[in-house]
């Protein structure tokens, strides 16, 4: 029960990040499966102030070699990425 | 908090402070009106272990952590006035070796890493274009897979190190419908045909420093030859350009260091009605302010290199950082010179040079107005 909260509390949190974010870019929508890089959500410095925001958030380290596509193509990718961490 | 270098790294900022007074000034008007590369001073610091500072020793570095690094950049800064020399030195650590540290296999390490390490190759990276600067990942240049290899073409301009390089990590897009997701990362050594030096170019500072453009024509380079994954080459470029902004004003310190001792001393010995013109509260004003800049840079770079020693991201504070102490190392160049008056203007004086050489410092790496996008951005902007 605890670890699914915690799932959830994940997820919604990089929701709410990644809302803001697609707002900031005028996409008004963004699915859990939907690529934030292609649909323009997540720029170059974005994927830094995402990075910044997971570590602050959980309390985890992202290494340089970390920071690549699939770890945050899409909310349900990042979210995997970062439930990952949480559990290593 | 502790402010304080530790004894060990006082001593080592002393031999490259000592290293770099004896083995790397010579002839350096020369070389700079001649556009001269100072290969022998670069073979000499690689011999002392500057370019494989922050490179674990398995592969030939010296294993400074970051903090160390920055320490012994200052040094080599205040120690070294071919600020020509320590940018390409500069390029090369952080657009070649700790991109390939960061993301090459075990094999490409060993491969280049002891190489470049030894000074013996010289590694650049490709990713500015004539019609992508600050806007980088809008490149041109496209990578196609054809079975166990891939094909580049496509065109880079003010790639520093050109002539000399050895092997060029190359940004291309394999897959432009995705944009940046499209960017990878490839590696291509010199004499791989299709690649060429196109052009040479011609600079304000940093004049010892080589410059050129250079193209790829369906240039093939095995699939092994890429960097990371496919896609990967934004991380890449991204890793890279936050060691670089972060270390490549190290040396802006120990030059505004110089700027200020020499600047203070010729206040003090240089008279004019009948006192010296340090007395006269302009110029003892523009000492102040050359050393208050000093301090503020040093604590604003360093504590973006203790932040990333700490395994943080210091997007904001490197972006703080780069835009302050370039701009306070081109202030610090102009009062120097006008302290120094007309001799100061002078090439012999070669003051005049550092303010020729600080002015690049607001554009490589990010321009000022990039880095403020970038910390307005983390407001929300």
């Amino acid at each position: 029960m605890t670890e699914q909260v915690e799932n959830v509390n994940v997820k919604d949190q990089i929701r709410e990040f990644v809302r803001e974010a697609a707002q900031r870019k005028g996409v008004s929508e963004v699915t859990d499966d939907q690529s934030l890089v292609e649909s323009g959500v997540i720029d170059s410095l974005g994927i830094f102030r995402l990075v910044a925001f997971l570590e602050e958030s959980f309390r985890v380290r992202i290494g340089d070699e970390e920071i690549v596509g699939e770890n945050f193509e899409s909310i349900a990718g990042i979210e995997r990425f970062v439930l990952n961490k949480l559990n290593r | 908090m502790n402010f304080s270098w530790t004894d060990e790294q006082h001593a080592f900022r002393r031999e490259v402070i000592k290293f770099a007074q004896g083995e790397l000034n010579d002839d350096l008007i020369e070389r700079d009106r001649n556009e001269q590369f100072f290969c022998e001073g670069w073979k000499k610091c690689a011999k002392f272990g500057i370019q494989g500072l922050p490179i674990p020793e398995e592969y030939g570095g010296g294993g400074a952590d970051i903090l160390t690094t920055v320490c012994a950049l200052e040094a080599l800064g205040y120690g070294c006035r071919d600020n020509g020399l320590i940018f390409s030195i500069n390029a090369h650590m952080w657009s070649a070796e700790i991109p390939l540290l960061s993301f090459g296999t075990e094999e490409q390490k060993k491969q280049y890493l002891p190489r470049l390490v030894s000074g013996e190759w010289v590694g650049i990276h490709a990713m500015t274009e004539p019609g992508s600067g600050s806007d980088a990942y809008s490149l041109k240049t496209r990578a196609e897979r054809k079975g166990d290899r891939y094909i580049l073409n496509g065109s880079k301009t003010f790639i520093t190190n050109a002539q000399l390089a050895d092997m060029v990590i190359v940004f291309a897009n394999l897959d432009p419908a995705k944009g940046p997701a499209g960017i990878s990362a490839f590696i291509v050594e010199k004499g791989t045909p299709g690649f060429s030096i196109s052009k040479k170019l011609h600079k304000m500072g940093l004049r010892t420093s080589p410059m050129a453009e250079l193209a790829f024509t369906d240039c093939e380079v095995p699939a092994q030859n890429l960097l990371g994954k496919e896609g990967s080459g934004t991380a890449i470029f991204t890793a890279s350009m936050e060691w670089e902004r972060i270390c490549i004003l190290a040396s802006h310190l120990g030059a505004m260091q110089r700027m200020l001792e020499t600047s203070t001393s010729y206040a003090t010995d240089r008279k004019q009605f009948g006192q010296p013109i340090g007395k006269f509260p302009a110029v003892a004003g523009k000492i102040a302010e050359m050393d208050i800049r000093l301090e503020a840079s040093r604590l604003l770079l360093y504590k973006a290199a203790w932040l990333k020693s700490q395994g943080k991201h210091p997007l904001r504070e490197a972006a703080i950082a780069k835009v302050f102490v370039s701009e306070a190392c081109i202030k610090t160049a102009q009062d120097a010179i006008q302290i120094h008056g007309g001799y100061g203007y002078m090439t012999e004086f070669q003051i005049e040079r550092e303010l020729r050489d600080a002015i690049s410092g607001t554009i490589y790496s990010g321009t000022t107005e990039v880095q403020k996008m970038i910390i307005a951005g983390l407001h929300g902007l």
